[in-house]
């Protein structure tokens, strides 16, 4: 805010071409948020520089205020947002607060954005060629005469085949890989100084996210653009940049270049977070041993959950012809859980992998096969018996945010597994809810509040509780954790570990992210298509990975070296 | 690994007690001065409605002094009858707090009943939803007037008649947020834990659209008074109790509507007070309700 903006500094030809130039200088950067509540700093404090060409990465938790800051840089704050004090120096003119008819000539030319989600960033009505058009001939990038050509080779520039026609199809027709390369095309198409892209993969499934970086660093590399990646992986982080700032709570904790911040991290935050994140835990939850002991007694302990020649076929329309047609979600699967032990089922989106969860819990019937649980087959119970199943049989799933009743108190959510099978006096509820809520680590004044007054941990920790009401032998966890930050992360699976070791649980653990599977799986299974393509104890898994995918799989785990098979290590 | 979590370090990083979304909610509403009036308004009609008629003698019979204005002695002036207008509308509002009162509790739950299961048994949903275009698309007051004409016309048969005909737009409401719900994890769980449909109707969904049906109550409450003074007009009502609408028809009766202005006027505004109020209440509860999404109100 000292001086004001000269939008001539902003002419492109302006700027000299030097290696060492700084871009884009954040100067002790604070941003304030006006709530119900009263003002609220969303960040202070927050210095970094960028130069030509390079690539900084920033990385937090949820809340850490990461977006803020490149949002404050793009000067997209929300409505109640303001830049309180602070620089943010752009080719050598101050941006903060500059107006919106100069922050528009700015973005979309000279800072260019990558936004998270894929899905919800593209108008879905109108072609994706046009919307990439309209960039460049808003900021006179390209006439309307030669357009065509321009969107056609930054297509092809962005990786997409056959570019020339899919320029003329619509949002809807492209996979979420390939919508982020149609962004990407969008966010350089007028070759800008700075590229933020926040969270660009984080919607994507594992082995997309891997090509899409290469890409995005391919790009900028090509056009000498620097990048701001924001991200929650500290693993990717380091592997995509040069310059990493760790920020906790508003505040940058620590900055420096990214091999340091991985092996000799100084601030306590970061190591904390260093040694949390699973892509790059060298040593896993439990010792080796431990698993070897687990796995000894694994084969000796019986099965409590046998799945046979599972499948499930749902009806579907078919988006181009629009007939019915059948869809195999499930495909003739089978697999065995010992009792005490971890089976994971890996895989990504449209693997299958949720809807066996859902089976097994019976929210689905299966279309053929069975499902064993303690020698019951269970594919197809109904009445009391299905009721007397699901007393031994519960349930986590994924987001916390929406798999607990926001108008329950914490206590009644807790007690109503007790209440459905008529078990205990109202006194005696509430005391086994108490001890729950122990057996958990959360304080016992958790009991009368609500689920929105808690943080997304603590309410993973109530739904892990209310699974354990009624003294099950088998829990089903669907993505556990992956709607949670990687500190918080870390301590939902050790309480997982615990309480398995304590009460002598068994886990199907489904989950899209191996990197978190071989913290705590026994077992592994991977899923591609409706069908099992490798199985195997989590060590044999990922020291001799067989099948393609499962390497595709381990090779998209930012940081961590994959063993190729033996065979073709000794040609 | 081990290092990161001590068990009681996560009980000491409770966050600090906030508001619940109920007092939020309450606070937004009574957040300026149109909240404390409407609410006050309703509040008197209550109040008159209940003591009202423990204070007030029943008008009956007939007066000697004939549509006289307002004075010290009548102060909304006497009827064709020699009636105190004042002991009338007095009267008629504990009658049309009554009938908004059940007919609104008939309509909200007939409403939310079928509104909900549409939205959970998706079986039965093609059948209710039929059903509620039907009777959506049925002409109200003409049916109104010959069901109530054919059964005869007391203050039950008015009541029921209203409260039967005002559910399917609370239905329709109902069902489509009812939707939204059924489709959230929670409800998958407590399947999963072995909860009843009929549980997980009353105990999960129902507390979720409550709030609207709050909302709903009250404007169908205020139509249902609307209903009633609109039949007790046409000489629908119960000839035996006193409603607002009954006092507008014994003035258009009389054919003094337009000479004793002070008998169509009073109950008028009483219409007019507790239909505004209800529907300002019911808005702004809704509105108070929703998270604001551009930040804070200039």
């Amino acid at each position: 805010m000292s001086a004001p903006l000269d939008p001539t500094a902003l002419d492109p030809t302006s700027i000299t071409q030097h290696g060492t130039e700084v871009v884009l200088d954040v100067r002790d950067l604070a941003v304030d948020f006006v709530t119900e509540m009263g003002t609220v700093t969303g960040i202070s404090g927050v210095n970094f520089q960028l130069r030509r060409g390079e690539t900084i990465a920033i990385v937090g938790e949820s809340g850490s205020g990461k977006t803020t800051t490149v949002n404050a840089v793009l000067g997209l704050l929300p409505a109640n947002g303001s830049v309180r004090s602070g620089e943010i120096v752009f080719n050598g003119a101050n941006i903060a607060g500059a107006t919106e008819k100069v922050l528009r000539r700015i973005r979309g030319a000279h800072i260019g954005f990558v936004p998270q989600d894929p899905m919800s960033n593209l108008n879905p009505v109108m072609r994706i060629g046009d919307q990439l058009a309209e960039v460049l001939i808003a900021h006179g990038a390209a006439t309307k005469r030669d357009v065509k050509a321009k969107v056609v080779e930054l297509f092809e520039q962005a990786g997409l085949p056959d570019a020339a026609s899919r320029a003329r199809q619509y949002p809807h027709e492209f996979s979420g890989g390939m919508r982020q390369r149609a962004l990407i095309a969008i966010g350089l198409a007028c070759q800008p100084d700075v590229l933020i892209a926040d969270e660009p993969t984080s919607a994507l499934d594992v082995t997309v996210q891997r090509t899409i970086l290469d890409r995005l660093s391919l790009m900028t590399r090509e056009l000498g653009t620097a990048m701001i990646l924001v991200t929650h992986d500290l693993g990717l982080a380091a592997e995509r940049a040069e310059t990493v700032i760790v920020m906790n709570k508003g505040k940058i904790v620590e900055q420096g270049p990214s091999q340091q911040i991985l092996t000799n991290p100084q601030h306590e935050y970061t190591r904390r977070l260093v040694e949390s994140a699973p892509s790059l835990a060298s040593a896993r939850m439990r010792p080796d041993a431990d698993v070897l002991a687990t796995e000894r007694a694994m084969a000796a302990s019986p099965v409590i959950l046998s799945v046979r020649d599972l499948a499930k076929t749902f009806r579907v329309r078919n988006a181009a012809t629009g007939r019915r047609e059948e869809f195999h979600a499930v495909d003739g699967v089978s697999f065995d859980l010992h009792r005490g032990s971890t089976l994971a089922i890996v895989g990504e989106s449209g693997s299958g992998k949720s809807t066996i969860a859902r089976m097994a819990l019976r929210l689905e019937e299966p279309t053929s096969g069975s499902i064993e649980f303690d020698g019951t087959n269970i594919a197809h119970l109904g009445g009391a018996k299905l009721k007397a199943l699901r007393r031994r049989v519960q349930p986590i799933f994924q987001d916390p945010y929406s798999s607990l009743n926001p108008m329950s108190s914490i206590g009644e959510i807790l007690e109503e597994p007790l209440k459905i099978y008529g078990l205990g006096s109202a006194a005696s509820r509430r005391e086994k809810a108490l001890d729950l809520l122990e057996l958990v680590t959360l304080d016992a004044s958790v009991y009368d509040r609500f689920a929105s007054e808690l943080s997304g941990g603590q309410r993973q920790r109530i739904a892990i509780a209310r699974s354990l009401a009624l003294d099950p032998q088998l829990i089903i966890c669907d993505e556990p954790v992956s709607a949670l930050d990687v500190l918080v992360q870390a301590q939902i699976l050790e309480l997982m570990i615990r309480l398995q070791k304590e009460l002598g649980l068994s886990y199907l653990f489904i989950s899209h992210d191996l990197a978190v599977v071989r913290l705590i799986a026994d077992e592994v299974v991977v899923m591609k298509a409706g069908q099992i393509v490798e199985r195997g104890s989590i060590v044999g898994v990922f020291d001799d990975p067989q099948h393609e995918y499962t390497r595709t799989l381990l090779r998209s785990i930012p940081g961590v070296p994959v063993p190729e098979p033996l065979a073709q290590s000794l040609e | 690994m081990s290092t990161t979590l001590t068990p009681s370090a996560n009980a000491a990083a409770l966050p600090a007690r906030g508001m619940s979304p109920r007092q939020r909610t309450w606070r937004r509403f009574f957040d300026g001065p149109v909240g404390y009036i409407t609410t006050g308004i309703l509040a008197l009609f209550v109040v008159v409605g209940v003591f009202g008629p423990m204070v007030v003698k029943y008008p009956s019979g007939l007066g000697t002094s004939i549509l006289q204005p307002p004075s010290a002695q009548n102060w909304f002036g006497t009827d064709g009858l020699g009636l105190d207008v004042f002991a009338e509308v007095v009267w008629g509002t504990r009658m049309s707090l009554l009938v908004a009162l059940f007919a609104g509790l008939i309509a909200v739950t007939i409403g939310a009943f079928l509104g909900i299961a549409a939205a959970y048994f998706r079986r039965l949903d093609p059948i209710i939803t039929t059903l509620t275009d039907v009777m959506l698309s049925l002409p109200l007051l003409p049916l109104m007037i010959v069901v109530t004409a054919m059964v005869g016309p007391s203050i039950v048969t008015l009541t029921l008649v209203i409260g039967f005909f005002s559910w399917p737009e609370i239905c329709r409401l109902i069902r489509a947020n009812a939707l939204v719900v059924s489709a959230l994890p929670f409800i998958d769980g407590a399947r999963a834990i072995g909860s009843s449909p009929l549980r997980i109707m009353l105990k999960e969904i129902l507390p979720m659209v409550s709030p609207l049906l709050v909302v709903n109550a009250l404007l169908t409450g205020a139509r249902a008074v609307i209903s009633e003074a609109g039949l007790s007009f046409l000489g629908l009502g119960d000839p035996d109790t006193w409603s607002w609408g009954r006092i507008l028809q014994s003035a258009q009766r009389d054919g003094v509507l337009v000479s004793a202005w002070w008998q169509t006027l009073f109950p008028s505004i009483a219409i007019l007070l507790l239909v505004l109020s209800a529907t300002i209440i019911g808005m702004r509860f809704n509105d108070s309700r929703t998270a604001s999404f551009t930040g804070v109100k200039p």
